[in-house]
């Protein structure tokens, strides 16, 4: 434990250093400074670098068994902001806690900063840490885990390097975030549809190329194809009631209905269910085996709910409808509806999935060899940045209102 | 760890969050209450103790956390408060600080409960023996016990499964006609019985003795030679063995049609005496060797002669000294018409349409002797020939009589009585049919004993009574080859193509697995094109020796 410790306080001050730098450019270092009643930037600048070896020494020892740190770093972040700025820094300076958007979107330039103290930290960290190599994941979470990358490369590309190119200098406010948002859609959609034909063309290759049969073999350790599609349908019909409660109370069904040129909320509804169950193989085909327990089931189900949103909602829908795609920030906020809908059939797809499919595979009890090789599976989910994805995707959903409104 | 425990380390995990949000938010103290206590367990519930790492715990916290915003704020309250939800931005913007304190104490109770259990582990439970349920047969009955204790074992059965059986496969038996007849390849009706089990343990070996005194099977496999494995409950299900009634020569010559090493030898047998016949010089001997005699006229012996004649008439061109002379086959049955199973019709319907391709009949007589050139009837007849087909009679296997002198005759729960912990199904138990008399030895019925009998073991196991086995048939159905079939399904009678297309779809459908049917599915295919295989397995026959 020191020496993750150790490391991670090592890591925490190189990421501390960076974002140091960042609050320097947005002359945040008073406000630290104010902790001890001082305004020097200096005095700040040494305050926020203690903050920033204990934070790292934090994240050194909770992520001391996980491998492929970004991610973790990125979740610790965001929520780093949270615990931060939104609500120790006040009680530090001796005023109330400040959990309102107005807020929040005033510190919108510490939420970026705080991921880029996350990303850095978890960057040196691996550096530090021996190199532990990860299995093979699968499509499903490689495109969550593209989705991901997606998002960092919208915070990179649309939010910082694009205004710093044009001579904007670092334009972390509310209104850039605003107009910048319009971005993020195609930046998840294209991160996800380069780690899909990524996943594809590797699995291709190694079918191939590689003459390696054991790699290979984890991939019998599960029960039929069919039957998962089947599950599939199932668990995508459940998701489906449930969001059926959204559609009905935001009156969504009839936009649906028109997809086939009906304006009917009955057609609208078989047509969505239908659609929920076409979304659920689609689930079963790309998530099969990668959920271990209930929380690796809602973790993916409510990722791919997201991805949904972003893909059938706000791209395909309006496609379908002969207009355009909806990215801009004030049709992301008109859709947050929809979107409370999709993580909601998202949660309860992944669930009701994981729960049919350990009924013909019970992974979590060790009864035999190849049930025994599927918990040290699980285990080995549990190392990687699978959890992280799940808090991150659905950090990025739900922070949508105070980057929309 | 119970659900109780679980339940209480959430409560006392989302406490911690809880009063983060209270001293901030000050929310009405009830809901904040409830909503804390909620909150905990679920983190609990999700965040399993189970080899969980500090950060996922951490993580799956802050999941469950943000999920919470979702559906406490923007949902329940607002349902509770008999306003229907709206989940707008707006509200979302209204609802921020809640968003807040969700993610904390989400993440947070995560973080606690691993600490918990990290801190508080749970007391191993002291090791248990638990019941050893040792199945001995790997036929329909045994297969059909051991896959539904599998599932039971999947579902939270506390015992330990083993199948034991001398081939470690399923053989899809009544398809060994077509193994015989060479339209469907041998491995294609075996099912590998390790493919099929999850749980339980496979045994391959052949059990020599049982002890039900204490409660041991005496099993040859491996390189130790006899291994003893102890068993609490035993299911006997070893299916029955040729009967040859010790008739002079019968046992020597006729081949049984009870393995695929039976119907392969069959197959080659004839193939062999074909390719004898092109080369034989005398009428005589060219006539014993295109002759065909099969012994038993029901299911078994019915399909046989059907598919044999089908066999010989198909490869027949590609041998062309034997274009011009005309195969026998001969069917000797003790009873006065075939099928004995079927309605009058459609036995006489099968003899009517075997008769007019040439197949002839020897109704009421039974084989009284066999040597390597003839075959002589209880009637006088002798009929020359060199293949002879079994089909005539079984018995129980021996080991059934090892375990109880004389008919093995079981409870209707199929316990074997006076000997507790003993089970028996399939052929080699007579299983009382409330109907009246026993139940038959179909494969239709081994299957659902063997499923009824492992329900019988695990409520027993479960301190529950058994229930009797009852079970009023499917159905029956008989091909008659050239795309012909007969049989009756409930109170229908079909026969013809159509009951031919019936017989192949049924027992596509039932044959094990999705590989095995398309690959019989693809034998089946390529017969309706190309002519039948004529070469021969390895080895030559031993009746052509």
């Amino acid at each position: 434990m020191l020496r993750s410790a150790v490391f991670g306080a090592l890591a925490g001050l190189v990421g501390g250093l960076v974002f140091g730098v960042v609050m320097a450019l947005v002359g945040f270092l008073p406000t630290v400074a104010a902790i001890v009643r001082t305004d020097s930037p200096v005095v700040g600048f040494a305050i926020h670098m203690v903050f920033a070896g204990i934070i790292g020494v934090i994240f050194g020892i909770l992520v001391a068994r996980q491998r492929e740190l970004l991610f973790w770093g990125l979740t610790y972040g965001v929520l780093w902001w949270f615990m931060g700025p939104l609500t120790l820094l006040p009680l530090l300076l001796g005023r109330p806690v400040t959990w309102d958007v107005a807020a929040a979107q005033a510190l919108l330039p510490s939420l970026f900063g705080h991921l880029v103290y996350g990303a850095v930290t978890a960057g040196v960290l691996m550096l530090l840490h021996e190199n532990r190599p990860s299995r093979r994941e699968g499509t499903g979470p490689a495109l969550i885990r593209g989705a991901a990358f997606g998002f960092v490369g919208w915070v990179l590309v649309a939010v910082t390097i694009s205004p710093l190119l044009d001579g904007r200098g670092l334009e972390w406010t509310p209104p850039a975030v605003r107009t910048a948002i319009a971005w993020l859609p195609p930046f998840l959609l294209c991160g996800a549809g380069v780690a899909l034909s990524f996943s594809w063309l590797s699995s291709l290759s190694r079918a191939v190329l590689s003459d390696d049969v054991r790699q290979v073999r984890s991939r019998r350790l599960a029960g039929g194809k069919v039957i998962s599609l089947w599950h599939g349908v199932l668990a995508g019909l459940a998701g489906g009631v449930i969001f059926t409660g959204v559609m009905v109370a935001v009156g969504f069904l009839p936009v649906v209905a028109s997809l086939v040129g009906a304006r009917s909320a009955v057609t609208g509804l078989v047509l969505h269910l239908l659609i929920s169950q076409v979304v659920g193989v689609t689930y079963a085909v790309f998530f099969r085996r990668r959920s271990f327990d209930a929380a690796s089931g809602i973790g993916w189900g409510v990722s791919y709910g997201f991805l949904w949103w972003v893909l059938g909602n706000l791209t395909l829908l309006p496609l379908l409808l002969g207009s355009s795609p909806q990215w801009t920030s004030a049709a992301l906020a008109l859709s947050f509806p929809s979107l409370v809908g999709h993580l909601a059939y998202g949660a309860v797809l992944g669930l009701v999935y994981q729960r049919l499919e350990q009924r013909v595979s019970p992974w979590h009890l060790t009864r035999s060899e190849a049930v025994a090789a599927r918990s040290a599976a699980r285990q080995e989910q549990t190392l990687s940045a699978a959890p992280a994805l799940w808090s991150l995707i659905t950090c990025v959903a739900l922070l949508i209102p105070v980057l929309v409104a | 760890m119970t659900l109780l425990r679980r339940l209480s380390s959430g409560v006392l995990a989302g406490l911690p969050g809880g009063a983060v949000v209270a001293l901030v938010m000050k929310p009405p103290w009830v809901l904040w209450a409830v909503h804390t206590v909620v909150l905990g367990a679920v983190v609990s519930l999700v965040v399993s103790n189970r080899r969980q790492s500090p950060g996922s715990a951490f993580s799956v916290g802050l999941l469950v956390g943000l999920l919470d915003w979702v559906a406490w704020p923007l949902t329940l309250v607002p349902l509770l408060n008999g306003i229907t939800p709206s989940w707008t931005v707006t509200v979302a913007v209204a609802h921020f600080p809640a968003l807040v304190g969700a993610t904390l104490s989400g993440a947070i109770a995560g973080l606690v409960c691993h600490a918990l259990a990290v801190w508080f582990p749970v007391a191993a439970r002291p090791a248990r023996a638990k019941p050893h349920v040792v199945i001995v047969g790997g036929g329909f009955g045994g297969y059909g016990a051991v896959r539904e204790l599998d599932r039971l074992v999947a579902r939270g059965l506390d015992a330990h499964v083993t199948l034991i059986s001398d081939s470690n496969f399923l053989l899809f038996t009544p398809l060994l006609v077509g193994v015989a007849s060479s339209t469907v390849e041998a491995r294609h009706v075996s099912a590998p019985v390790r493919a099929g089990l999850d749980h339980a343990s496979f045994l391959h070996g052949r059990v020599e003795s049982i002890d039900t005194r204490t409660r041991n099977a005496y099993v040859s496999a491996g390189r130790d030679g006899m291994l003893r494995v102890p068993y609490d409950h035993l299911v006997l299900a070893v299916g029955a063995v040729p009967h040859f009634f010790d008739l002079p020569g019968v046992g020597s010559h006729a081949f049984a049609m009870k393995s695929v090493v039976d119907a392969t030898r069959l197959r080659d047998h004839v193939l062999s005496s074909l390719e004898q016949a092109d080369l034989e010089p005398g009428p005589a001997e060219q006539a014993r060797l295109l002759t065909f005699v099969v012994a038993g006229g029901g299911f078994a012996g019915t399909e046989l002669v059907a598919e044999l004649f089908d066999l010989v008439h198909d490869v027949l061109h590609l041998y062309p000294r034997l274009h011009d002379l005309r195969p026998r086959f001969v069917l000797v049955h003790a009873g006065e018409r075939l099928l004995p199973e079927l309605k009058a019709t459609l036995g006489e319907y099968a003899q009517r349409k075997l008769g007019d391709r040439g197949i002839e009949f020897r109704l009421g007589a039974r084989v009284a002797k066999a040597s390597a050139d003839d075959v002589l009837l209880d009637s006088g007849e002798k009929i020359a020939t060199r293949t002879l087909a079994w089909t005539a009679g079984n018995r129980p296997n021996p080991l059934a009589q090892h375990v109880k002198q004389g008919p093995l005759v079981v409870e209707p729960t199929m316990r074997v009585p006076e000997l507790p912990g003993v089970w028996a199904l399939g052929d080699c138990a007579r299983i009382p049919d409330p109907a009246g008399g026993t139940y038959p030895p179909t494969a239709q019925h081994a299957i659902r004993e063997g499923k009824a009998v492992a329900n019988n073991i695990a409520a027993v196991l479960g301190g529950r009574r058994p229930v009797p086995f009852r079970f009023g048939g499917l159905g029956v159905l008989v091909s008659l080859g050239h795309r012909t079939a007969a049989g009756e399904i409930g109170r229908w009678r079909v026969s013809g193509f159509v009951a031919w297309i019936l017989w192949r779809s049924v027992y596509l459908s039932k044959l094990p697995g999705t590989e095995k049917r398309l690959r019989v599915l693809a034998d089946w295919t390529l017969d309706l094109v190309f002519p039948r295989d004529i070469a021969l397995s390895a080895g030559k026959d031993r009746r052509a020796a």
